[in-house]
């Protein structure tokens, strides 16, 4: 009863629901169709409007519900594996192979990825030189584009772009709500700040040997993307270690914590996007006054970014990425999105709607290339 | 000079908090403020300086006889390095961090102003993989002058990390630094491993 009066309480009916969704609905129209639809294409036309849709239905939902996460994770699922699957369709159409050789870098031929960035900025300050092996005005995924991305959706979301704008978190995301219950539970609370570890330790590397060292040698996403081709010893090290990074914290480990694993231990740029969590406007917080210490919020939170010393003292962690899960758990309606200067529990569902809104928009704008590409291509594969 | 710099640097990091506890309260005792703090310290780097630039010499001149021997060339190094990077993951992993460092000894010395002095021999001498690893690139380095570079390249990275202590007292969230500074020289010695394991492997695929 407490409960189903609480979710109602940031539920919608569903005329105001549609009537929120409408902004959605013609952005993302304008976006993904340029304003006209493309009949000559039937594949792409089709391909548009199930994205289109999918995009907008889930949206919807969100207001309609009152749930966030439940919702958003869709996507972001869809987007990671659409985006493995388009680049390596791309890869495989232009080198005939998943791998790149030494020619392709000495080209710049390599799609650029966000998360060499924490490793550029030392290298770009003192040598005004760029890092990586990619074009920086050219071509698919070039080097500007996205790090202007990734700038703007930083400032505007913090750490919320590990749960909003992030091409890979999809990934481990969706390997840990495999699981109905956590077979790990508890870590060393010290791990947390591993990323902040590997952070400086690429970032110095890079710096001193002027190479992506995370790229080179780190990266599990290698294992779902592109990667250099085993030619020597140093090669198949590199190949072993995207595999089991992969294989260790992208699958395994998330599935036996329901955690996030390598968004929490290893990714640089999560280190990066937490200490931008101190200027975003947006934040999660947590309503004293109404929470009754349950601590279901700090069970589910993926990103082991709330613990029950946070929930006392009444914040959430630099490592929260927004995601919803502890609001959609929370059935005091205690922890709640917010605005930075608004003291907890006041203007919930004005935060709620506005942070949706833009948080949305960016993971609308950054997956539909990827699901448009990549829904074509099955629309293709089976007509 | 990159490899020198890592290795310094991750040595520096395990040396500064096993040290750190015995090291500090040397430097720091009875100084007034950072001024002098930052007297101690210099004259403490300089030390290090001086017993590293000694080092590479030796290094470079009885190791061009040692390192002749196939088997040592293509062996030792990688055995270091695995040595170094074990010690590196324990040190990052074990709870008991206690402080057992070669600079115990300064407690002996009664003269306070040579203090810093005493910390920097011994501190550069302690027994430690890194430094024999620093020793075995000193020797099978072509000329005196690239061991003397390398040396250089690993005194920078050791010495960083004794940089900030002037400014000790007024580092905020020391606790979050050090957690991570812990965690990198984990990471270090993981890198140090595959290092070593390549090397291993080279030195076997070569004879
Ligand atoms: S932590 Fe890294 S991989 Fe995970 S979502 Fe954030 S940027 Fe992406
Ligand atoms: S604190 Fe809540 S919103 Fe933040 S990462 Fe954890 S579950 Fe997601």
């Amino acid at each position: 009863m407490d409960n189903t009066l609480l979710s109602s309480s940031l539920n919608k009916s569903f005329g105001k629901s549609l009537l929120y969704t409408l902004p959605m609905f013609l952005i993302t129209f304008m976006f993904m169709t340029g304003g006209r639809l493309n009949f000559s294409d039937p594949y792409s036309l089709l391909a548009t409007l199930i994205a289109f849709l999918l995009v907008n239905i889930l949206y919807f939902m969100m207001h309609y519900s009152g749930k966030t996460d439940r919702y958003r994770v869709v996507l972001f699922i869809i987007f990671a594996m659409s985006l493995s699957f388009t680049l390596i369709k791309n890869m495989i159409a232009i080198r005939s192979s998943m791998s790149f050789s030494q020619a392709d870098v000495l080209e710049c031929k390599i799609p650029f990825c966000h998360l060499v960035i924490p490793m550029m900025i030392i290298p770009a300050a003192f040598t005004k030189s760029i890092i990586f092996p990619g074009s920086i005005l050219n071509g698919f995924a070039n080097i500007s584009s996205m790090v202007v991305l990734w700038l703007v959706a930083t400032i505007v979301l913090g750490r919320g772009f590990c749960s909003w704008g992030c091409f890979y978190g999809g990934w481990d995301d969706g390997f840990s709500r495999i699981r109905k219950r956590p077979v790990i539970k508890h870590i060393n609370e010290i791990s947390r700040w591993m990323p902040f570890a590997v952070l400086f330790m690429v970032a110095l590397t890079a710096a001193l040997t002027l190479v992506p060292t995370y790229c080179d040698w780190i990266c599990p996403f290698k294992t779902v993307t592109e990667f250099e081709q085993v030619t020597s010893l140093e090669s198949a090290s590199k190949a072993a270690i995207f595999i089991s990074l992969f294989g260790g914290l992208v699958v395994v480990l998330p599935i036996l914590t329901r955690k996030r694993t390598q968004c929490s231990f290893l990714c640089p740029l999560g280190a990066i996007n937490s200490l931008s969590n101190k200027v975003t406007p947006f934040t999660v917080k947590v309503d004293r006054e109404v929470c009754n210490e349950c601590f279901k919020c700090v069970e589910v939170c993926p990103l082991y970014a709330l613990s029950r010393e946070d929930i006392r003292a009444g914040k959430v962690s630099i490592f929260c990425s927004k995601c919803g899960k502890c609001v959609d758990a929370c059935t005091k309606n205690a922890i709640h999105y917010g605005i930075k200067g608004v003291p907890a529990g006041h203007l919930k569902n004005f935060s709620r709607n506005l942070f949706l809104f833009v948080s949305f928009l960016f993971l609308a704008i950054f997956s539909a290339g990827a699901i448009i590409s990549s829904f074509q291509s099955l629309l293709k594969l089976v007509f | 000079m990159t490899d020198s710099f890592i290795l310094g640097l991750s040595s520096g990091s395990a040396c500064l908090v096993t040290c750190g506890m015995v090291m500090f309260p040397y430097l720091m005792a009875g100084s007034a403020g950072v001024k002098r703090i930052a007297i101690d310290l210099s004259l403490f780097l300089f030390t290090r300086f001086v017993i590293y630039f000694i080092l590479a010499t030796m290094a470079w001149y009885f190791g061009q006889a040692i390192f002749s021997n196939p088997l040592v060339r293509n062996f030792v190094p990688g055995i270091l390095y695995i040595v170094f990077a074990v010690m590196l993951v324990w040190y990052s992993i074990s709870n008991s961090r206690n402080p057992k460092c070669p600079a115990e000894i300064v407690k002996t010395v009664n003269d306070k102003r040579l203090v810093p002095i005493f910390l920097g021999v011994v501190n550069s001498l302690g027994f430690c993989p890194a430094l024999f690893i620093i020793l075995t690139k000193g020797a099978t380095q072509g000329t005196l002058l690239q061991s003397y570079l390398a040396f250089l390249a690993f005194f920078v990275g050791s010495s960083l990390w004794f940089l900030p202590l002037p400014l000790a007292g007024q580092i905020q969230k020391k606790e979050v630094l050090k957690t991570v500074g812990i965690l990198a020289t984990g990471l270090a010695g993981i890198i140090f491993m595959i290092k070593g394991l390549t090397n291993l492997i080279g030195g076997i695929i070569n004879g």
